[in-house]
Formats: C-alpha cells, structure tokens, sequence
C-alpha cells in the first residue's frame, strides 16, 4: 500500500470533468484506489464519490493505491492532480 | 382535458387563464427558432417515475439483477448516441456532461450496491435503482457545495434513464410522432433525442436565446419558444397547441377560426422559406441602392454550414464562451483556440469573422464560486478579462494568430470607460510584440472594436469613436442598462422595449458618431430579428446587421423591399416620439404595406 498528499490547485476543484479523469486514469489500474479527506474516506474509482468530497481548490487529499501495481498508479493520479486538470490554477 | 386543467393550476398569475380555458389568448416567451407547429402536447416531466416496491422471489433474483444489468447497457448506447450527436452539433465541451453520466452508470460504489440492495431485500430492480441513488443523491443535495448541489441532477438522469429502461415502454416511446414537447427545461440532449422521434417543435419554461436547447433546435430546424415562465402549469398532455417560434408564442386549445389562421400561416412560412432560397444569392440593398451588410452570430464552428446556406457575409459576432466547458472553469489552451479559430476565419474568408473576447459574467458563467447580489452590474466582461490575463492573453494570441489566415476582428464586451479600451489595446500591444519576436505572423492592422451596451458608450461616442476601429451595438443590454429593467424578471418585463425611443436615441448617437469618424456599426443583438425595426435602425445609420442565420433570408426580404429615404424618415419619426407604441404601429404599417411577404411575422394568426 503505498500513500501521497496531494493538493486540489485548479481554480474550479473536483468537478465533474476532474472527477472523470480521476475516476478513468485510476480505472486504469488493478491497484484498488482510495481518497481521504477530513476524515472521510471514498472510493477512488467511484465517479460519485470523488464528487461527494466536494474537494474545492486548496483542498488537501491523501490519495490511498493498494494492489500489485500500486506505484504506477499513485505516480499517475498524483500527476494529474499536479497538473491541475489541465485546468486555470 | 379542459376541467382536470383548472384543478391543476395553482400558480395564480395564470389562474385567469384556467378559468377561460377556450379563450385563444396567445402565452408569450421568446420564439428561438423560427416555424409554426400545431399539433397535440407532450408534457415531458423528468421526476415522474415513482417506482413501486415488488418482492421478487428468490429463484427470481438473478433474473432481476440481469434486468438491472441489460437497463444500464440500454442507457448507455442512449448515451452514447447523445455523447456522439452532441460533440458534432455543440463540440467536445458540451458532451463532458454525458461522458461524466456514462461513468455514473458503472459507478464502482453505486452499481454494485444496486445489486446488493435488490439480493439483499428480494426486491424489484426498478426500486433498488430508485433507493440506492435516491440516498447518494441526498447525500449530494446536503452538501454546502452549490455545484455538488447542482450535479445531483446528473445523479437524477441516470436514475431516469434506467427505470425508462427498466420499464421498457420508456418514456421516449410515449414521445409520439408529431407532438409539442412542453417542459420545465430541456437539454441538447433532450432535444436531440426527442427529433429524431419526429417531434414538431418544444416550448420550455426556462432558457434564452443562446441556451443549448435554443442552439440546437435552430441547427435542427425545430420551432421552439423559450422563457415561457409556467407554461408547464397550464399545459396538459393532449392539449391542441400552436407553437409559433417567430412570435414566440403559444396558443392552447385554439378555437376552429384561430387553427385555421395558423395552418394558413404554417403554409405561408413554408412557402417563404422556399423563397428564401432563392434570395440567398441576391445582394442585401435597398431599392434606392444602399447595400447592407448582413452577418452571422455564431457560436459554434458546426453553425458554419448553417450561414453560408443563408447567405451571411462574415461573422459579425462569433461568441466564445461556449467553448469553456459548461461546466467548471476549464481554460482551453491557445493551441485549441487558435486552431478553432483558424477553422473558423479559413471557413468565411473572403469575409471578415468578429471573434467577441470572452463574455463572462451577466447571467452567462460566472468563475467558480464568484456570486454576486448585482451580477448585471458586477464584474463582468472586460472588467473580468483585464484582470485575468491568464485568460485574456491567450485569448489574444489565438485571435492574432488566426488573423493571418483571413479577415479577423476583435471585439470587446461590456465596455463601459475609454480606460478599458485604452488598456486593452495595451495589452494587445505587448501581445503582438510577443508573437513578433517569435516570428508569428499575424495581421498588423486586426480591427478592435467595442460593444455598445452600456449607455455610457453611446453617450461618450465621439470619444470612443476616436479610440476603435467599429462599433457594435448590442441592443439587449442596451436595453436593459437604459431602462433599468431585467427582462427575466415577470413583474417588470414589460417595461424591457428595445425600441423604447430612448434606446433608438442611444443608437442614434453612437451611428452619428461613427459617421464623423468614418467607421463601421453593427448590430447584433435581437433587435436584428424583430423586422419591423430593420428599416429604422438603417434609417438610424447602421451599417451592418448580424443576427442568428436562419434569420437572414427574412432582414434580407425587407431590405430589399424597403429605400434608405423611407428607413430615414421613419427614424427621424421615431426619434420625435416619446412613446413607443405609435411608432411601433406607424413601423407595422409600413412593413404591411412594403414586405408583404414577411407582414405575417408581425401578425397574430387570427389578425
């Protein structure tokens, strides 16, 4: 299991254009995926559940990557993150 | 049909009408594409599925989650085929929302809690599909967050489409042939959707003129009236209806005089538009010999096809909003821009395409989390724009470098002080400089003209003229700044008049000016549909009108129907009135008497 601290930096936050890239870049994995926020923890590969965090830019994540090619997949969806989406930081 | 309607209206602003329910009183809103549809109504609800609760027998559960399961594999080639005719009419932006709902159908928490509900409680799919989202759906409408709020919407459309499924006579096949669509509010997709039902036009409670479902059933061709604020609650499925999408009207249960009326004018318009071919290579002038240029608003680049069909030349408003994603902030790169742009500019040449800089704001998309208590007085347009040049640069560098590909403008919304201008064309200085030293080649000499919707504008043209290269007049905003009044608001929208003198005087002072000082005006806001007024504005000195496409072949009927000395006369008229209903009269009458042809549009069907 392998966990990283990531940070919401696009200006809109996790909505649902984010959420979907979350969700299909995580989906590319076998790793099982979590998010964790203020306690609160939701299935990374669930499209609702990434937009029920209603994470708004700011927002600090921990994101949870458990399965054979778990490193992969945490350094994959830490990018997408980093990069805001591709969205205005 | 007729006594189950009044008992169903609550809404007292039109209990009037339930007691009269055969008076043939047309319901206004904003007509949004042009034609006339009669035919009974569909009233389309989305929240009208309650799914009754069924045990299942254990033997029969695995038969009910493979119900579930081929439900889920319907809607998704539903939307897939929304998906596809979405991103061809209105782009890849538009169709992210359905991408999002494609993900919610296999959603990883929902779909097998889905399952586990309907083995767990031996109960019918239909009503395991409506708890288990019914809760996640809470869960979203709980949050603090407006747009988590907002999105639980998306929750509900899967939700519907499934139990449609579920309940295989789906609600889409009870769409029948040749009905009126009445509702709340429609989607494209909606839309979409329902036409290739065969459906003869829709009328929606909400919506504007540049609302999706506006867009789309212009490009299909779809009589459609929006912003009929309650016509849902008068309406019942069955009802005989009148769509007019010219006047924007609607007429139930119409009585045997005012159907035959319509059918006439039904047959009328479609002989027009026969006719209307034919104009389409005829030059836009007077009889007198003043040519008139006429344009095309744009939003989109698959709108293109539409304006060369009608005869536009040149793009004199292309609005670039639509391409920020509808929903979130997303920016669109430079290199997105420019090679939309470019496709655009190769597509008109010869003509000149007007890119309008982004338009934000208003009651168009406002950044993230920015609400304000006055947004049509707040920040908006280039007030936004100066202050984000992370979105106004690119912006610009896109524009300029499309610029080298054909005639392009730039033009600024939302103008109010010669200081925005001012800093802008700094702005637009440094950013020429930039691609310069790059070695991009881009046109030198690109035309930066400014909206006129503020009055302040209007009132300071000389100035203003002095510092741009054309001017656009933007009649709604004119119109609402002038006369204080929010057309969307019931209670005084019948105060909102663009062809209140004291709007045609705005309209005046900003041609006079732009005559002194030899530029260009043009006109793009709706006041360029309404025929009566196009033989005034060009008695006003406009020189360019630009409306919607498939409202061309008509302005262009009265054009060349009408002399540059008469639209004078009737400006200098309008100008020496205080009221505006006598000149409205004075302007129909001319219109009867000269373009006969297109007289009806002003005509109520019984008139």
């Amino acid at each position: 299991m392998v966990e990283k601290e990531v940070t919401v930096t696009n200006r809109a936050g996790l909505h649902t254009r984010p959420a979907s890239m979350i969700v299909r870049t995580a989906s590319q994995f076998k790793a099982e995926f979590y998010i964790h926020k203020d306690g609160y923890e939701i299935n990374g590969k669930s499209i609702i559940g990434v937009m029920t965090l209603a994470a708004e830019q700011g927002a600090t994540l921990m994101l949870i990557c458990d399965g054979p090619d778990e490193n992969d997949a945490i350094e994959a969806l830490s990018k997408i993150f980093a990069d805001g989406f591709g969205e205005v930081v | 049909m007729v006594s189950e309607r009044s008992s169903d209206v609550d809404d007292t602003k039109h209990s009037s009408t339930a007691e009269n329910p055969d008076a043939s009183q047309p319901h206004k809103g904003i007509g949004v594409s042009p034609g006339i549809a009669i035919g009974p109504a569909y009233l389309y609800a989305r929240v009208s599925f309650d799914v009754e609760e069924r045990s299942v027998d254990p033997e029969e559960i695995q038969l009910e989650t493979a119900r579930f399961e081929k439900a889920v594999q319907k809607a998704e080639r539903d939307l897939h085929k929304i998906i596809d005719v979405t991103r061809e009419k209105l782009g890849e932006d538009s169709a992210t929302i359905f991408e999002a709902q494609l993900l919610m159908l296999r959603d990883e928490t929902v779909y097998p809690e889905v399952v586990r509900y309907i083995e767990n409680h031996g109960i019918n799919a239909g009503y395991a599909v409506q708890s288990v989202m019914g809760k996640h759906r809470q869960l979203m409408e709980a949050s603090d967050n407006e747009y988590l709020r907002e999105r639980s919407n998306d929750l509900l459309d899967i939700q519907d489409r499934i139990i449609r499924h579920l309940r295989r006579g789906h609600i889409l096949s009870a769409v029948e042939k040749e009905t009126i669509i009445i509702a709340e509010n429609l989607t494209a997709a909606d839309v979409i959707l329902f036409s290739r039902r065969g459906i003869l036009g829709c009328a929606t409670d909400y919506g504007g003129p540049t609302s999706h479902v506006s867009i789309m059933a212009r490009a299909l061709g779809l009589p459609a009236v929006v912003s009929m604020h309650g016509i849902t609650n008068i309406i019942r499925t069955g009802d005989i209806v009148v769509l007019d999408g010219i006047k924007g009207e609607l007429v139930v249960n119409p009585d045997e005089d005012t159907l035959a009326a319509y059918r006439q004018k039904q047959e009328r318009y479609a002989r027009l538009v026969q006719e209307d071919k034919q104009l389409v290579g005829l030059p836009a002038e007077t009889l007198d010999g003043h040519p008139v240029q006429l344009q095309a608003n744009l939003e989109l680049q698959e709108e293109l096809e539409l304006m060369k069909e009608n005869g536009a030349k040149g793009v004199g408003l292309f609005r670039t909003e639509m391409l920020l994603l509808m929903q979130g902030r997303a920016i669109v790169t430079e290199e997105e821009q420019t090679l939309l742009y470019q496709k655009v500019v190769e597509s008109v040449k010869p003509y000149e395409t007007t890119f309008r800089i982004l338009d934000l704001g208003g009651d168009k998309l406002l950044p993230m989390g920015h609400r304000e208590h006055n947004p049509f007085l707040g920040w908006r347009g280039i007030r936004i724009m100066l202050e984000k040049k992370e979105l106004l640069v690119p912006q610009l560098r896109a524009i300029l470098r499309a610029s080298s590909t054909g005639p392009t403008r730039i033009l600024l919304p939302m103008i109010t002080t010669i200081r925005e201008v001012r800093r802008f064309k700094e702005i637009l200085e440094e950013t020429k400089a930039g691609l310069r030293s790059e070695g991009v080649s881009f046109d030198e000499d690109i035309p930066v003209g400014a909206m006129v919707e503020v009055p302040s504008v209007a009132l300071q043209a000389d100035a203003f003229a002095r510092e741009v290269d054309f001017f656009s007049i933007g009649t709604n905003d004119l119109t609402q700044y002038t006369l204080a009044v929010d057309r969307g608001n019931d209670l005084v929208a019948d105060i909102y008049d663009e062809l209140h003198p004291a709007v045609l005087q705005l309209i005046r002072k900003t041609t006079d000016a732009a005559k002194m000082a030899g530029i260009p005006v043009s006109l793009c806001g709706e006041l360029a549909t309404n025929l009566r007024a196009v033989p005034v504005l060009l008695g006003l000195g406009v020189t360019s009108l630009s409306a919607s496409p498939v409202y061309l072949p008509a302005i262009k009927r009265v054009i060349r129907a009408m002399k540059m000395t008469e639209g004078e006369a009737l400006a200098d008229k309008a100008l020496a009135l205080v009221d505006a209903q006598d000149f409205r009269d004075s302007m129909d009458k001319w219109l009867e008497e000269h373009a006969c042809g297109v007289s009806f549009f002003l005509e109520g069907a019984a008139g």
